[in-house]
């Protein structure tokens, strides 16, 4: 597995970790919203799961992407991906 | 009988039966006379807003007594309002502190708010409300004094006793607490004879068994039952504090259920 696949797949373990309706789901889609109308994570869950993504991949926590469209794990996933690979 | 209820909540007096539902200590003589005060409250403090709206701060900020407990706060630090008492007056005291403070207010500030007071007003769904959170944890992070209410939650909320019923209070200002390390400490204003006071509570500390292995939730949960705990003793102390909102949201929420 390549950096940007183990990246993935720890990205989509950390939203497991935080979103009961993703616990038990293998397959995620790219643009399932992590909030509502999709993996329903309230405000809270929403802030922890990025403070999630900055301490285990490093990275300053990626807040921008809050303030954009509805945040979806494609999104997430790419962001990480571009700022811990980078 | 709902509709009767409904009905004389809507109007700007509680009955003086709604009244001795939270505070069944009291003969209807007194709750009564509580009543008229808890309408009487309500009357002032839109006059307040009123005023600080058309005039802004400058007039209310001589009137407003802090006390040195207030006065000799440092940051980091969670400041927790109730809505008893006169909210809004806290805003002079707010700039006081020694430190930047980011205070959250439901539509935004009643008046330009002077440095180091900042107001920021909560999203109105889950994602931009995260962004606020993560704004507030980040403000406490380098340092600063956070305030918001405790009794108002948009988002997600815990359900603390109080006063013989259940009060939701906000889940973030006790997460903020927990991710942060950060204490909590409330605070509430009070109308005194032509003048404000700004009355702060100790540090809350959330109520756990010794040895306690419970998750976030469970401390965060303990933290908010103390807070309630704590709004309880300050308004059973001082009933003629209870505001209106809090009537109406204590008589919206069933003991047990």
């Amino acid at each position: 597995m390549n950096d940007g696949a183990a990246i993935e797949e720890a990205v989509r373990d950390l939203v497991r970790s935080r979103a009961a309706l993703a616990r038990d789901r293998s397959d995620l889609p790219d643009e399932l919203p992590l909030g509502a109308g999709g993996l329903g994570l309230d405000s809270i869950s929403l802030a922890e799961l990025l403070l999630d993504c900055q301490r285990r991949f490093g990275i300053p926590a990626p807040v921008e992407l809050l303030e954009g469209p509805p945040l979806t794990l494609g999104r997430l996933v790419a962001h990480v991906r571009h700022v811990a690979g980078s | 009988m709902l509709g009767q209820a409904r009905n004389r909540l809507s109007r700007r007096w509680p009955s003086p039966e709604q009244v001795q539902a939270l505070l069944p200590h009291l003969d209807s003589f007194t709750a009564a006379r509580l009543a008229w005060r808890i309408g009487g409250l309500e009357a002032r403090n839109r006059v307040l807003v009123a005023a600080i709206r058309q005039a802004g701060m400058d007039w209310l900020r001589p009137l407003v007594r802090c006390p040195a407990a207030f006065l000799a706060l440092r940051p980091p630090l969670i400041l927790g309002m109730f809505h008893v008492g006169t909210l809004n007056a806290l805003g002079p005291a707010l700039e006081r502190l020694p430190g930047p403070v980011l205070a959250l207010r439901e539509g935004g500030p009643l008046s330009l708010p002077r440095p180091p007071v900042e107001v920021v007003t909560p999203g109105d769904d889950a994602q931009s409300r995260a962004a606020v959170f993560y704004r507030l944890l980040h403000h406490l992070e380098r340092g600063g004094f956070v305030v918001l209410a405790l009794d108002v939650a948009p988002g997600p909320a815990f359900q603390v006793p109080c006063l013989g019923r259940m009060l939701p209070l906000a889940r973030g200002p006790f997460a903020l607490a927990r991710l942060t390390g950060t204490p909590l400490v409330p605070l509430v204003a009070s109308w005194g004879r032509g003048k404000f006071d700004v009355i702060l509570g100790e540090e809350l500390a959330p109520d756990l068994p010794p040895g306690s292995t419970g998750g976030p939730d469970v401390w965060e949960n303990a933290l908010a039952t103390t807070a309630g705990r704590w709004l309880e003793d300050y308004l059973l102390a001082t009933p003629g504090e209870l505001g209106l909102s809090l009537v109406r949201t204590l008589l919206g929420f069933t003991g047990g259920s």
